[in-house]
């Protein structure tokens, strides 16, 4: 039936320590969720009319906001800064200019005040907007529990709609990005129903970048959201454009195979067909416009 | 009397309500404090689209601590209805659509009701339900009301007993079949459009108290207070003036907030918990299935002319899926049937316009009333026909569109209009005659046009009232009961006031919130009828006022009440050159010269305004002498491109320009113009959709998208012609629905114009014209 018309009854809990965290998940057990800056829980919450008890917000934790980058290190992000946050930063708008693009077209302006990178990874939507950002400039998520620090590739860590590879006695702490590749040029390209705050119908986020090392001089590295249980990488497609020499038709041959690769489920946004071909026309126009850019 | 020349009439004074509306001080229903009696409620509603109620058992919900009353339509058997009287409040033989209200719930809290919701327990017996208007037309179709035939039904109405068909209007002029056959050309097509949805930012939102004196007080979210205290007085034998109806400012109506929706429900809760005050307030999401929708069309269409481009023969079968109740919906399909040709001249005429009851989302009153729905085929029929004889769209619209004394298709004289001055003016905004380039790679674009023309849709003869008081320092208080939802109504009311009386415009208050007890009388907020009717109403009333005051000061000086006029408020007299402020003596009247008694009195002015010239149609040919009062007419014009790796579409331009009568106010026009575009680019793009269990699946602004700032078009361009009509206020006539009606059709023929693929269903989504792209092997381009 339809979504009620306020959230469900729960109990707020704002965590001051990385302990009170993990005594709080070992105590509530799965009747605890974390949250960041709730734009998705809320909705959810309201959705399905029932929630989990206890919301414990942890925003708050040493660290959680800050925002580190070197140009040796790269960048590491906090787990709860906001989108806004990140579309501001110079460093990040300079280096990392697709996570800003995909950043924008979030939502709107105020959601994005409170829609924090973390809990967009968390929520692990096939549509997330900085997915494909993540996936391109090979995002590590730190993950902290009462053991300590571990380390894992953001694609590891998706592992279906909602789904997330986070232990029981974890939480999200800080998103690393290595410094980018010298030279790269990157964009987003997302393709909704409107031009603002709409979901991703299909969006591809592409990286390409000077590479001597291979026969077409350059390297691509393409995410796509949208059109699979998870963002995903395509690394075939990478492959395949590294080892040829570039033309117009190497390029369209790799949007083909993008295209195949990827396994949309018809929604009410758009058709599975109308998706697989949307990845092949936004993954040909992103290979066109950077090719064109790096020459 | 002559007027008095202030110069506000055709000057763009600033909105009434713009402070209000901008620092956030205005008040909407939700606005309003209750005190700690305040209760709240939800409603239960059906979860199947046609289902028999077997049995409600209320108990477990009523013993939920904190709930106070469960209401169910047992006992409640009423019917409303403005033309039909075919809808109970709460539903309690049959459900005729997913989430039709079966009970509803009083709680001290929002949440208790919610969960008191759950513990209601209905039996149901599923019914085959139907989506279809065509099928559901048909004689075997299974029945939604099969009570038809026991409805109270107006005069003009014509439901047909033992069918799903609740309106059948007809026209039949000339000889069709036989015009037919002498058309060098013909063009034919079916078009269908969905339904969609009005999404309010406000939603709809009652509060009702129910005192044990008998009085009942509804604060309402409405369009049309008046009209909503007489259908639930009429449903629930409450005497009229028991029940008043407080209507603060609208959040967006576009129609649906026009007659009654959950209004009833919220008075019947009410009167189950007497003393307290109840409030009913939907969520976005049963905005889309708790309120109504404009109603779908199934349209086909047959159309012919002679070799030099003359319409000689059109044959219209119009299919309105009514919804559940078509208790508003009946007059869509009427106004649709008595303007079924679109602006067009065309002696033979063959038509029939059926609503047909459907279980889906109630049917009813959205911006343009049933012509953006017809006009959405006709005007692509009418470029196919034009292609067919070689004609340019422009051109074959000039020769064929109405004019002035025409004998229009329900054998009416078309009322004053130049709509090909407006044809000509969109047109040229757009450049129609050059070709453009796209404005980038992988793009295509064309040009299209649409014309329009639609009629205020009402009984013959709704009513209009106004009353102007002064105050001691000569301000003005102008009481109307039309109501504000954004078109500036009151703008216009005290404009004209404040032109009429020679005071300044800044002089003037409107008296809100609208409220029953002390409003005057309006019919209602629809039908671009206020500038026109309510206008007519505070036109006649600033002139009653004018006259007491003239009168006075020409009895007070002994002169002769032609010789003065007010200007600035201040009566001057052209022969003496006296003068008299209008501060005070519009409440203390004038002292004699001689000091021996006064003059005059307090000023209350009263004005009405109804038409009575509107006639009767013949029930079989659809003919009378004069089946509305006007027209207004209109011309749109779309330069677009189309993305061919993609299917998008972009409006780079939009030129609309109506023939208004006179401008009153043109500022507000232009914001009519310019909101018109973008609500008509919406209902291209975006329509309510349902799974095959007649559930709509996108009752969210995530899923029904709605043009924002970043979708409309690079620009807009507004104009208007004037030619004033003889029965409105300096012969201005209305322009609200109208700016809408023809944009979807205007960008289906530039879209056609552009890629040459027609495109007979709304929406354009980007993934349908891609697909058709695709076909026509227009995206391979490199």
């Amino acid at each position: 039936m339809l979504a009620r018309p306020g959230l469900p009854d729960f109990e707020y809990l704002k965590a001051e320590s990385p302990q009170e965290v993990f005594n709080l998940l070992k105590d509530k057990g799965p009747d605890l969720k974390l949250m960041m800056g709730g734009t998705d829980l809320f909705v959810q919450m309201r959705d399905r009319d029932s929630g989990p008890g206890t919301l414990l917000d942890i925003k708050g934790l040493p660290g959680m906001q800050e925002i580190e980058f070197g140009k040796t290190v790269g960048l590491t992000l906090g787990a709860a800064v906001t989108l806004n946050q990140i579309s501001a930063h110079k460093d990040i708008r300079k280096y990392y200019p697709v996570l800003c693009q995909a950043a924008d077209t979030v939502g709107n302006y105020q959601l994005r005040n409170r829609a924090t990178l973390g809990g967009n990874i968390c929520n692990a939507s096939p549509s997330a907007d900085m997915a494909p950002a993540l996936l391109i400039y090979d995002a590590e998520l730190i993950l902290e529990s009462p053991g300590g620090e571990r380390q894992l590739p953001v694609a590891e860590f998706w592992v279906g709609p909602g789904k997330i590879a986070l232990k029981e006695d974890e939480y999200l702490k800080a998103i690393h990005f290595p410094p980018p590749p010298e030279g790269a040029v990157g964009q987003y390209y997302k393709l909704g129903r409107s031009k603002m705050g709409d979901l991703a119908i299909v969006g591809v986020g592409m990286l390409g970048y000077p590479d001597p090392e291979t026969p077409a001089g350059l390297r691509f590295k393409i995410g796509i959201n949208s059109t699979a249980p998870t963002p995903y990488r395509v690394p075939a497609v990478e492959d395949y454009l590294a080892q040829h020499s570039l033309s117009d038709d190497v390029l369209s041959q790799a949007a083909e195979d993008a295209m195949d690769i990827s396994a949309p489920i018809e929604d009410i946004r758009a058709t599975a067909l109308y998706q697989k071909k949307m990845v092949r026309n936004l993954t040909k126009k992103g290979l066109k416009e950077i090719w064109g850019s790096l020459k | 009397m002559t007027i008095t020349e202030s110069g506000l009439i055709g000057k763009s004074v600033q909105r009434t309500d713009v402070m209000d509306k901008v620092t956030g001080c205005a008040v909407f229903v939700d606005d309003i404090q209750f005190g700690p009696k305040l209760l709240h409620s939800r409603l239960v509603r059906s979860p199947y689209p046609h289902a028999l109620i077997k049995k409600i058992d209320t108990s477990k919900a009523e013993a939920l601590p904190g709930v106070r009353a469960v209401v169910t339509g047992k006992d409640l058997t009423a019917r409303l209805g403005l033309y039909l009287i075919d809808r109970p409040i709460f539903a309690y033989d049959r459900v005729r659509v997913y989430g039709e209200p079966v009970a509803g719930v009083v709680a001290t809290s929002e949440d208790i009701a919610v969960e008191a919701v759950k513990l209601v327990e209905v039996e149901y017996e599923v019914l085959p339900a139907i989506y279809d208007p065509v099928e559901s037309a048909q004689p075997d179709a299974p029945l939604i009301h099969p009570d038809l035939g026991s409805y109270s039904v107006v005069n003009f109405i014509f439901p047909e007993p033992g069918t799903n068909i609740s309106e059948h209007f007809k026209i039949r002029k000339g000889d069709a079949e036989s015009a037919f056959a002498e058309c060098a050309a013909v063009a034919e097509g079916r078009f269908r459009l969905p339904p969609i949805e009005h999404v309010p930012i406000e939603t709809h939102t009652s509060v009702a108290l129910c005192e044990k004196t008998g009085q009942v007080t509804l604060w309402a979210s409405s369009q049309s207070p008046f009209a909503m205290r007489d259908m639930i007085a009429q449903g629930l034998d409450i005497p009229h003036n028991k029940l008043r109806v407080i209507a603060p400012l609208v959040g967006g109506g576009f129609g649906g907030k026009a007659g009654v929706t959950m209004e009833a429900c919220a008075v019947v809760l009410a009167q189950a918990v007497e003393g307290h005050p109840v409030k009913l307030r939907l969520t976005r999401e049963e905005e889309f299935v708790g309120t109504s929708t404009r109603q779908s069309l199934i349209s086909d269409i047959k159309v012919g002319c002679d070799k030099d481009g003359n319409l000689q023969a059109m044959e219209l079968t119009y299919y309105f899926g009514g919804g559940a109740y078509n208790d508003y919906g009946v007059n869509i399909a009427r106004a649709a049937g008595y303007s079924c040709t679109g602006p067009y001249d065309v002696p033979n005429v063959k038509a029939d316009s059926l609503c047909v009851y459907t279980n889906t989302p109630v049917g009813s009153a959205m911006r343009g009333f049933g012509m953006p729905e017809i006009h959405w085929g006709l005007e692509q029929i009418m470029d196919h026909l034009a292609e067919e004889v070689g004609m340019d769209p422009v051109l074959f619209r000039r020769i064929n569109c109405v004019r002035t004394d025409d004998e229009i298709v329900s054998g009416m004289k078309m009322t004053p209009i130049d709509l090909e001055a407006c044809i000509d003016k969109a047109a040229k905004a757009i450049q129609w005659e050059k070709k453009e380039e796209p404005t980038g790679p992988n793009k295509k674009r064309g040009k299209g046009i649409a014309i329009m023309w639609k009629a205020p849709a009402m009984p013959p003869n709704p009513g209009s009232a106004a009353v102007v008081r002064f105050n001691e320092d000569a301000t003005l208080q102008v009481e109307v009961g039309g109501q504000e939802i954004g078109q500036g109504a009151f703008t216009v009311a005290a404009q004209i006031a404040a032109d009429v009386l020679g005071i300044p415009y800044e002089n003037v208050t409107v008296s809100t919130p609208l409220d029953t007890k002390y409003s005057p009388y309006e019919w209602q907020t629809v039908a671009s009828r206020l500038t026109w009717s309510m206008g007519n109403a505070v036109k006649a009333a600033a002139e009653d006022a004018r006259c007491q005051i003239l009168e006075t000061v020409a009895d007070a000086w002994d002169e002769d009440i032609e010789d003065l006029t007010i200007k600035d408020g201040v009566v001057i007299s052209f022969k003496s050159e006296r003068e008299q402020p209008l501060d005070k003596m519009v409440i203390y009247g004038m002292p004699n010269d001689d000091f021996e008694g006064w003059k005059g009195g307090p000023v209350v002015g009263r004005g009405h305004f109804m038409p009575t010239y509107v006639t009767n149609l013949d029930p079989e040919t659809g003919q009378g002498t004069r089946a509305v009062v006007h027209y207004t007419v209109g011309a749109q014009a779309v330069d677009l491109e189309v993305d061919l790796e993609t299917g998008q579409l972009e409006v780079l331009n939009i030129a609309s320009v109506y023939d208004v009568g006179r401008a009153i106010n043109p500022d507000l026009i232009m914001t009519q113009i310019e909101g018109g575009a973008v609500h008509g680019m919406s209902s291209a793009y975006e329509a309510m959709k349902f799974n095959e269990d007649g559930v709509v699946i996108n009752p969210s602004f995530v899923d029904y998208r709605i043009a924002t700032i970043a979708d409309i078009p690079r620009k807009i361009h507004g104009d208007y012609v004037e030619t004033p009509i003889d029965d409105g206020p300096w012969g201005a006539r209305g322009v609200g629905e109208h700016v809408m009606v023809q944009t979807a059709p205007a960008i289906a023929n530039a879209l056609y114009d552009a890629v040459g693929i027609r495109f007979s269903d709304l929406p354009l989504s980007a993934d349908k014209i891609y697909m058709a792209l695709e076909e026509k092997e227009l995206t391979q381009k490199d």
